[in-house]
């Protein structure tokens, strides 16, 4: 009685392609859910299938594959080789690159590691952008970096802070270095961005 | 001999009658309030919906046993695998959302502010997840031995992963919208300062260029008196 609805399970109409081992229910198309889930499936299946494990079954999370690892290291050193040279449109890239690699992590691995590595390119393709002056693209990828790793982010706070000063954004500017401030304790340079804002509301108010 | 029997049949009649009547509500009552009971809690709405996942999985390895005999293609045992792993991710999925839930529905029973249904809709899902843990490492150690034991690791990095990435892509999604925003706002900006720059610069010019623009009668006055023109069109 508990379960009542466990005990029948509907069995659907799969199908599998011979070839591509790929599991379809073309009788039910209409059911977004269930297709969304096997393309789901099948994607992960495909991944598992490149996995150099005896029984092809995903790892523990750790320890990590560290060649993966070393690549998003190197893109990350051109990036900053680029951007100490000024070259920031180049250092964009190289960051960027780095961001797909890391995105594209197999899921199975620690998330921890992921954010860790994202937050550090994120926070770093916001500051290229900054030299480049496109603040827009600046203050998202600032927020990205934050969305990874709150705490112990004060550099990509500070940015997305100064890109909103930069595009005349004062309110917003002001609540997103104070919620900084909030998570972040007492940030000197964080502390020193409020203080600008603050100045350039009261401007804004009293002309 | 029958005289004996039929009269006494008659005097106890009554008593039995009214004892087999008496019996008779008391079952029925009960059956009814026990059925009522049951289908009440049968008809309690289910705090997940339907495990799409487990279907897949089970629909897979029912077609694995039913073809493997006879026809065409084997399901591989990699896609049954990974369907498993899928329904592991689910799982986790369900587990934070009970434990989350846990709390506040702990609190809000205190209260009174939810009913008793719900607590026991609640409860029931509690159990089913249990059980589906248990279940899904018994399946995965049968496909892989010892893979129960890291299986659940792997799903709930994978939880987490996709979580982490669905809200970043999110983020990054505002970029265009954020981009051409800045581009117009620049753009406003930048001919605004153009306007107070030529303002000052040549007030005469500009204001004879407006005034002609806009009314063609007022055209003779201004040329007379432009900066005055100028000041009234402000």
């Amino acid at each position: 009685m508990a379960q009542p609805a466990d005990d029948i399970i509907e069995i659907l109409p799969l199908d599998i392609d011979p070839q591509t081992k790929a599991i379809g229910a073309p009788g039910l198309s209409s059911n977004k859910a269930l297709q969304a889930e096997l393309a789901a499936l099948n994607s992960l299946h495909r991944t598992l299938l490149t996995l150099e494990t005896p029984s092809q079954i995903p790892p523990p999370p750790i320890p990590v594959n560290p060649k993966r690892s070393a690549q998003i290291g190197k893109l990350k050193d051109s990036g900053n080789d680029c951007y100490r040279k000024g070259k920031y449109a180049e250092a964009v890239k190289f960051y960027g690159l780095g961001i797909d690699m890391a995105l594209k992590r197999p899921l199975w691995e620690p998330q921890q590691l992921v954010r860790e590595e994202v937050a550090a390119l994120f926070a770093n393709r916001a500051q290229a952008h900054m030299g480049l002056t496109s603040w827009a693209e600046g203050a998202v990828d600032a927020e990205a970096s934050v969305e990874a790793k709150r705490v112990g982010n004060a550099k990509a706070w500070w940015r997305r802070g100064r890109c909103l000063v930069e595009m005349g954004r004062l309110e917003e500017a002001r609540e997103w270095v104070g919620r900084g401030l909030e998570m972040e304790g007492e940030e000197a340079d964080l502390k020193a961005l409020l203080a600008e804002v603050d100045t350039k509301l009261a401007q804004a108010k009293s002309s | 001999m029958f005289d004996f029997l039929d009269v006494d049949w008659w005097s106890l009649a009554l008593p039995f009658a009214y004892i087999s009547v008496l019996a008779g509500m008391l079952y029925t009552f009960s059956n009814i309030y026990r059925k009522r009971k049951a289908s009440q809690l049968a008809n309690l709405e289910p705090w997940f919906p339907p495990h799409l996942q487990r279907q897949v999985y089970s629909s897979l390895l029912e077609i694995a046993h039913s073809d493997a005999g006879e026809k065409k293609t084997k399901v591989p045992d990699s896609v049954i695998r990974a369907a498993l792993l899928r329904r592991a991710v689910e799982d986790i999925g369900r587990i934070i959302q009970v434990r989350q839930a846990k709390q506040a529905l702990n609190v809000l029973l205190q209260r009174g502010s939810v009913g008793e249904d719900l607590n026991q809709r609640f409860q029931r899902a509690e159990k089913e997840i249990e059980e589906e843990l248990r279940e899904v490492v018994m399946e995965a150690n049968a496909l892989v031995p010892g893979w129960g034991n890291t299986i659940f690791q792997s799903a709930n990095e994978m939880a987490a992963n996709a979580m982490v990435r669905e809200r970043l892509d999110e983020i990054q999604a505002q970029t265009e919208t954020e981009k051409e925003w800045w581009e117009k706002r620049r753009e406003t900006i930048r001919q605004d300062f153009e306007k107070e720059l030529n303002d000052e610069g040549q007030p005469k010019v500009d204001a004879k260029a407006v005034i002609s623009d806009d009314d063609g009668v007022l055209v003779d006055s201004a040329t007379a008196t432009p900066s005055k023109k100028k000041k009234g069109k402000k």
